[in-house]
């Protein structure tokens, strides 16, 4: 058990505001390394937000180079701040101002990119599952991007760990146009295959530059997502009537192909964003099984190969 | 960057280390040991006995238990004489069920441990719901304040010392894996032995060998089937099974041995005790520390 005292920091520019947070660069008064400082709001009505504490003890569990670093914590009688690696920009202020060296629309990136961007994501996810944590909140704004190319997930704040018993969050929710179908529908016992949704959600975006489902409300969100996906029934999802949210009334939408919907995307990556983008959640790929899709072949290789190297450099 | 191995978060804890358990904050500021041992026993009793009152369900409460004992435990944790034991008690479960999402007001919370403060210790009748309905039980307005005031700051106060380790692997569902391992549910008495096995991982919460922070949950899981197949007589395979789970003979030892002194323990607290109450205050504590020097208060 490790009880530690923080080190002090200075506070730079503003990075950028969550709805529970404000984030500040900042810079270790010893060490002159930035960091990023995470200032929670402690105004609430429920003493320390559960939100920090459900963060703060994820992360400090979660240690892996696709999941940004939780470095100190540091907590006064009226102050809470988490000190955290410093990245250099968000997923979702990347896409902004990116300019492609192909060409191409505005906002979106290249396939080299959007392939590492994507492999790095998933093994971020893979890392929390095998950890027995759901993301649940994942997004272009709560993925980090530093200068080196890397990938982080940030922002565990809904994150969950799945060991323990649920209940639902009613007023704590994930971003609408990130959000699975099953758990849209009011599904209670959603699983890691919601974050996968949201990785498809992601994917999907990187290529096109736009969210690709950007609804409004939970039911504009379902028709959004059924109108490329297809309604389903009975027949094609049993069990879905007796969801809280289903409706009869929807108009039915049969199945586009993600193809036409998505010319710019290889037939690999189309096969890898169909497995993770499927309504029915057991039918979703896990993010073990969407790493060692074909499409990832040559980043696997790249690291195997690297892994390789590393041992005979430790034998030396 | 390679990335840092670490085993699955879900199945190890944080232990104590030797310095930690030699000593403690409390010990320093002059609490005697056994009494220490007392007030553990007691804010954990209180704990479950809440837990229960309040339906929250046990993992949530070992949860409470095992952030108390960490909170006490070592020169660096918090002191009896500083903080009032039962209001942090009442802070730990409040803080373990929060980010759990079950519902729980500081009002529902500190009705029930202001019940419980009634009933000196005889939790047992409250929890088995014979007592007296925690409805009719209310706090006043001003009482309501200033102890939700406390309840915050005593919550804060337990995240700080702890450095936010907040998170605890419990040995719950690991049991029902390793009773399906063995094929234990085959026999005719798979369920009972569940029961006693279970049994064994709550009372251990409350062992004053902290067996929580000094153990693994597989090496608590396995000493509590190994325990629970003696009493049942139910047959386990007669080969050396813990080993499978990464447990020794001397370890299983050992705490089969601490298993079995939790009723001679427990036991022995209620003898001690009688019809007096545990310090659970800082106040009641110092009492109880002149009374034990023999120098009774005002004579
Ligand atoms: N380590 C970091 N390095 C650089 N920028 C960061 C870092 N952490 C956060 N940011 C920036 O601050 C923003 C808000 O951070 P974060 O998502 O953690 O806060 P939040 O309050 O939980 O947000 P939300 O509204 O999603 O709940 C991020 O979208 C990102 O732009
Ligand atoms: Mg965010």
């Amino acid at each position: 058990m490790d009880k530690r005292h923080p080190s002090s920091f200075q506070q730079l520019e503003k990075l950028g505001e969550g709805t529970y947070a404000t984030v500040f660069k900042g810079r270790n008064s010893t060490t002159g390394a930035f960091v990023a400082l995470k200032e929670i709001h402690l105004d609430s009505e429920e003493g320390t937000p559960s939100t920090a504490i459900r963060e703060i003890s994820l992360m400090k569990e979660l240690k892996h180079e696709n999941i940004v670093s939780l470095y100190d914590v540091i907590h006064t009688e009226n102050k809470l701040m988490l000190v955290f690696e410093y990245m250099d920009k968000d997923l979702k202020k990347y896409m902004d101002t990116y300019t492609s060296p192909t060409g191409g629309p505005r906002g979106a990136l290249d396939p080299v990119t959007i392939k590492s961007f994507m492999w790095q994501l998933l093994r971020g996810i893979a890392f929390c599952h095998e950890n027995r944590v759901l993301h649940r909140d994942l997004k272009p704004q709560n993925l980090l991007i530093n200068t080196q190319g890397q990938l982080k997930l940030a922002d565990f704040g809904l994150a969950r760990a799945f060991g323990i018993p649920v209940n639902t969050f009613s007023n704590e929710v994930v971003t609408l146009w990130y959000r699975a179908p099953d758990v849209l529908l009011g599904s209670r016992t959603y699983n890691t295959s919601i974050d996968i949704w949201s990785a498809g959600c992601i994917m999907a975006e990187m290529f096109t530059g736009r969210p690709l489902f950007p609804g409004t409300t939970n039911e504009d969100q379902l028709l959004k997502i059924f109108r490329l996906m297809g309604t389903p029934s009975e027949r094609s999802w049993p069990g879905i009537s007796s969801f809280p949210e289903y409706k009869t009334t929807w108009p039915v939408y049969s199945t586009q192909e993600l193809r036409a919907y998505l010319p710019q995307v290889d037939p690999l990556g189309l096969q890898l964003l169909g497995q993770m983008l499927q309504l029915r959640p057991e039918l979703r790929c896990s993010a073990q099984q969407g790493l060692t899709h074909p499409w990832f072949q040559e980043l696997n290789a790249a690291r195997a190969q690297q892994q390789q190297q590393g041992m005979q450099g430790g034998y030396r | 960057m390679a990335p840092i191995i670490t085993e699955p978060s879900h199945l190890v804890n944080p232990l104590a280390s030797i310095a930690q358990l030699e000593t403690s904050a409390s010990q320093i500021d002059g609490v005697p040991r056994d009494l220490e041992a007392s007030i553990r026993y007691e804010t954990g009793r209180l704990n479950q006995a809440a837990g229960i009152l309040l339906r929250l369900p046990q993992e949530i409460i070992a949860q409470s238990i095992v952030i108390l004992q960490r909170f006490w435990t070592g020169p660096d944790g918090a002191s009896m004489l500083k903080h009032d034991s039962k209001d942090v008690a009442a802070a730990a479960l409040y803080l373990t069920a929060k980010p759990s999402g079950h519902c729980l007001t500081p009002r529902q919370l500190l009705t029930v441990f202001a019940f419980l403060d009634s009933l000196d210790g005889n939790y047992a009748e409250a929890a088995s719901s014979k007592g007296t309905p925690t409805s009719q039980w209310s706090l006043s307005e001003n009482d309501y304040e200033a102890q939700r005031e406390r309840l915050y700051a005593n919550e804060a106060l337990i995240l700080r010392t702890l450095g936010f380790q907040a998170h605890v692997a419990l040995p719950y569902s690991l049991c029902i894996n390793y009773l399906q391992t063995l094929d234990a549910f085959a026999g005719p008495d798979g369920s009972s032995l569940a029961k006693r096995a279970f049994a064994h991982l709550n009372s251990a919460l409350l062992s004053p060998q902290r067996l929580y922070l000094t153990h693994q949950p597989c090496a608590l899981v396995t000493a509590s089937i190994y325990l629970a197949a003696r009493e049942v007589g139910s047959c386990l395979p007669e080969v050396e099974w813990w080993e499978v789970f990464d447990v020794e003979r001397e370890e299983l030892g050992f705490l089969v041995v601490a298993l079995r002194s939790m009723e001679g323990f427990a036991e022995e607290e209620r003898r001690a005790w009688g019809r007096s109450r545990v310090p659970m205050t800082v106040g009641e504590l110092r009492v109880a520390i002149a009374d034990a020097h023999g120098w009774t208060a005002g004579e």
